[in-house]
């Protein structure tokens, strides 16, 4: 990727005549911390010390969107790109500068701007924190139902780009799914609106053509979200379900009844192990021994206990298993032994786990809303999972869930700094494809790691499927090599079944030469709006299959 | 070669009819045959105008181009039907009626959208919008489409990606859903469809007026009632539809409701409606009302008087105004105007209004002053179209289809 050729001093005085000089940076720290996002592949380079590729020229922090016109119009005229920033926890490299450019960051832009009760709808500027929305909606007696694990570090015009989905999407929906109406500044240094009632305009829907185009189409600089009133009743419960098999059928039932659960998940025998492992009946580590792993602390694992006896082992693979899967501290060489045998690890489970745990499968489902519907809707869903095979475990492991719901993301530091990566997939299926879909992505990618899945986000016509794998290898080159292996050989296997590549993080540099295979000749629509909304591909450009800079 | 023999070329001689000197009327018997006609007919500059159930092109362009009109009725068939996930795959000529005919027997459905909405061919249905394609239940029909399969200007075929959701770009589907053929002719669709429910219930209320009966309803639908659904009528309009039988007074209201899912849901739907009822201030009605109108949406019984004369579309904190602004226009203007409310869904609800002078149907100009009246109240009309992104829809057209061949002179 070729950089493009600014004049530098005209560039910082340009932006500071449009936003002042406080909210321009050049500064080098600046643009290292805006080279990168959360994608694995960046911490492990970053991790290994070396060099940044990719730095924005400039960073700036507009406050209005007049300012942003501004500055999409001074980067027309230079010709340099504009790359749209906003929590920055996005996992697929999807906010790299790869040619540098401008790095235009959202979060001065955070205010909730009304809430019409009588309406439903919200108006929010897309700096906005998800946690600081969701606080703000709370007190105003409502919620917008989108709780991702990234909610602290993520903001809602991020949600927006990628598709975000909440944990609790199975009744809320996804963010698109919630989207009534987007302002956006287009690559024509234009604002547009695209609000309206879907039914009563004519056209193709805006809205759905610039929700997910990870800011390769224009800058999302506010919406209208429908909300709901917070819920009067939380009912979580635990199951166990025999194999991964009846659990599935066992939520599509439910799903296909009519029934909405604000979660399912399903762990499938592996992740049931390793979160058995993961039991919080020790004295944790010091959290800040651990300069990359923010708040909340790494021993409130996303996942609850499961109840019963821990493994009787205590050295060996599944030791180190346990280890990692506690966030403890594992020597480069432990987590090695840990991880390099992860065809082996793999192949256990259909085995040995289940000898060892002789619990199957977790499968947590948790209801919320209106108190008389939800009570309802929780004793039908209870009953139809019964029926389908679950055994009932009671309360605890469902509010266990919910109290350690964000965590997972903040256990992966320590395996990164152990010399190890772990990172996720998650692809998605009609239910007739699913369980194809299961093994064929866990056996492409078990080949090279180890890899364990959960089941959620459960809609009536199908349902997706997160991946978590951690891997390792002698140096950090054999380390790239091995990652890029399991996205390529896990993604293969997800479009040859018919599966979706991505279910919610979006596509970025991870996923963009698989695109091509995702969408085929309907690439054609997404170059268009393109051509339509940016012809000078000033946004993002290189991202999501579509074409570079020259 | 000339345009009609490469229309013969394309299809097979008995499937070309020649419209005029300048246009003809094709009938493919497959998707790419219909790719093959588009490219021909591009070849030629020709307008390709897809023609649906109804017959009906849409906004023919009123220059001198040759055109092809491309009926979709040979395209009929149901190509696969899911039933572990609950979706089908369609092609754009089968009809919703004869959708629901293969689905019927095997307990399945598209689901509660109007029967007078299922006339049309599914390629319609999904091609161009009109508010009536909702439900409370089960929403914008939009919403049912999984993935299309479509035949751009240049002739290429494209499918989009069949998932529950995805996060892999733009919904490229919903560039062509609504596009009324500009952008692509669709060819086939995938559909979610439903389970027919375990029971259905209907209930009818009084209510002190229109607008205690809109406050009904989003009390209800705030406690999270589902129904498969909802109208409200004013007195004069209840009158017209159930004559005499009426039991409303002048200024009330009735509400018809329906709900349905496994029977404790649809019982706990309907309470939830009882209780909002109640609440505002209004009662139980006669029962018989809400199931004669539950036959007539559903069994084909015919409603009597004439049909609407104009439908908005409104969101929940507008229907009241939009309502009362209406009928105090005609009244100001020596006509009258009644009026129900229905298709409820997450945008608003679409509201039906029947204008009358001296008894006899209302002029031009005062339909204009009552669209008027309605959209200063905050009323959507129908076909309405964002016209300042009117450069970017033109943008996108000249992208795919620098000729103009698709369907020229809509959304123009």
């Amino acid at each position: 990727m070729q950089r493009v050729a600014i004049d530098a001093d005209r560039l910082q005085r340009d932006l500071e005549a449009i936003v002042g000089p406080r909210r321009v940076s050049m500064r080098g720290v600046d643009l290292d911390t805006y080279a990168r996002d959360m994608w694995p592949r960046l911490l492990i380079a970053y991790r290994e010390g070396h060099a940044v590729t990719h730095r924005p020229h400039a960073v700036v922090w507009p406050e209005h969107v007049r300012e942003i016109v501004a500055v999409v119009k001074l980067a027309r005229e230079l010709r340099v790109p504009i790359i749209p920033y906003g929590g920055g926890s996005g996992v697929c490299g999807g906010a790299v500068p790869l040619y540098g450019g401008i790095t235009i960051d959202t979060k001065r832009m955070q205010t909730l701007r009304s809430v019409r009760s009588d309406e439903l709808i919200c108006d929010v500027e897309a700096g906005l924190s998800g946690e600081r929305f969701e606080r703000e909606l709370a007190r105003r007696g409502y919620t917008f139902g989108h709780f991702p694990s990234s909610i602290y570090c993520s903001t809602v015009g991020g949600w927006l780009a990628t598709r975000a989905a909440g944990q609790l999407s199975t009744k809320y929906g996804k963010v698109e799914d919630r989207v009534a109406g987007l302002t956006v500044v287009t690559g024509r240094g234009e604002i547009i609106e695209t609000d309206g009632p879907n039914r009563a305009l004519r056209g193709p829907s805006w809205t759905q053509l610039i929700a997910g185009s990870e800011g390769t189409l224009g800058l999302i600089t506010s919406a209208r979200l429908r909300v709901a009133p917070a819920p009067q009743l939380k009912v979580f419960r635990g199951f166990e379900v025999d194999d991964v098999a009846t659990g599935v059928l066992a939520i599509r039932r439910v799903l296909q009844r009519g029934l909405r659960p604000a979660v399912v998940r399903l762990y499938d025998e592996l992740d049931t192990l390793m979160n058995s492992f993961g039991s919080h009946d020790e004295t944790p580590e010091p959290v800040d021994a651990d300069r990359h792993a923010p708040l909340p602390p790494i021993e409130t694992g996303a996942l609850p206990a499961w109840p019963g006896p821990a493994p009787k082992q205590e050295t060996g693979l599944f030791a180190r298993l346990s280890n990692l899967a506690k966030g403890k501290h594992l020597r480069r060489d432990a987590m090695h032994a840990a991880l390099g045998k992860s065809s082996l690890v793999n192949k256990v489970v259909g085995t040995v786990a289940e000898k060892i745990a002789r619990r199957g499968c977790r499968l947590i489902v948790g209801l919320e809303g209106a108190r008389i519907r939800t009570e309802v809707e929780a004793a039908l869903t209870f009953a139809e999972l019964e029926a389908a095979g679950a055994r009932d475990k009671g309360e605890d492991p469902g509010w266990r869930w919910l109290e350690h719901r964000y965590a997972v993301s903040y256990r992966m530091s320590p395996v990164f700094r152990d010399g190890a990566f772990v990172d996720t997939m998650e692809v998605a299926s009609t239910w007739e494809r699913l369980m194809d879909l299961y093994h064929s992505v866990r056996s492409a990618i078990g080949q090279h790691a180890v890899v364990m899945a959960h089941f959620s986000h459960a809609y009536p016509d199908g349902c997706s499927i997160y991946f978590t794998f951690a891997g390792t290898a002698d140096d950090a080159d054999g380390a790239e090599r091995v990652y890029d292996a399991i996205w390529r050989d896990g993604l293969e296997a997800a479009t040859r079944v018919g599966g979706t590549i991505s279910h919610h993080h979006g596509v970025g540099l991870l996923k963009a030469p698989y695109m091509a295979g995702e969408h085929r000749e309907a690439m054609a629509i997404f170059e268009a709006a393109k051509a339509s909304l940016d012809p000078d591909n000033i946004f993002n450009p290189g991202k999501m299959g579509l074409r570079g800079r020259r | 070669m000339t345009l009609e023999a490469e229309l013969v070329t394309a299809v097979g001689e008995e499937f070309v009819e020649i419209v005029d000197e300048n246009s003809y009327r094709v009938r493919p018997g497959s998707p790419a045959e219909v790719a093959e006609v588009i490219r021909r007919a591009g070849s030629h500059r020709a307008a390709v105008h897809p023609v649906g159930a109804g017959g009906r092109a849409t906004d023919p362009s009123a220059d001198n181009r040759p055109r092809v009109f491309i009926s979709t009725r040979r395209l009929d068939q149901v190509l696969q039907l899911d039933e572990a996930s609950l979706l089908v795959h369609a092609q754009a000529g089968i009809t919703g009626l004869e959708l629901e005919r293969v689905l019927g027997p095997r307990g399945l459905s598209i689901g509660d959208y109007p029967p007078v909405v299922l006339t049309s061919s599914l390629g319609g249905i999904i091609a161009v919008r009109t508010p009536g394609k909702s439900s409370a239940r089960h929403g914008f029909f939009e919403d049912a489409v999984v993935g299309l399969s479509a035949v751009l200007a240049d002739g290429r075929t494209i499918h989009t990606r069949v998932a529950p959701r995805r996060a892999t770009g733009p919904d490229l589907a919903r560039a062509l859903c609504g596009s009324e053929g500009t952008i692509g002719f669709i060819t086939d669709a995938v559909l979610r469809i439903h389970a027919k429910p375990e029971a259905r219930l209907v209930a009818a209320y009084q209510l002190p007026s229109v607008d205690a009966a809109v406050s009904a309803v989003y009390l209800a639908l705030r406690e999270e009632a589902a129904p498969s659904g909802l109208r409200i009528y004013d007195a004069v309009e209840a009158k017209r539809h159930f004559g005499d039988g009426s039991p409303i007074p002048v200024g009330q209201a009735l509400l018809v409701a329906a709900t349905a899912g496994p029977t404790d849901l649809a019982a706990c739907d309907r309470d939830l409606i009882t209780s909002a009822v109640i609440a505002e201030g209004g009662s139980a009605s006669d029962h018989t009302l809400a199931e004669l109108w539950w036959r007539r949406l559903h069994a084909g019984e015919p409603t009597p008087g004439p049909p609407p004369t104009l439908q908005v579309m409104a969101t929940p904190s507008k229907m009241r105004a939009v309502y009362h602004q209406v009928v105090s226009e005609m009244i100001a203007k020596g006509a009258s105007a009644r009026a129900h409310i229905s298709r409820f869904d997450a945008d608003g609800a679409v509201m039906f209004f029947t204008m009358e002078r001296s008894g006899e149907p209302i002029d031009d100009s005062l339909l204009t002053a009552a669209e008027k009246a309605a959209e200063a109240a905050g009323a959507w009309l129908l076909g309405a179209r964002a016209h300042k992104l009117d450069v970017y829809l033109r943008a996108l057209r000249e992208s795919l289809d620098p000729d103009r061949i698709m369907n020229p002179g809509t959304l123009a």
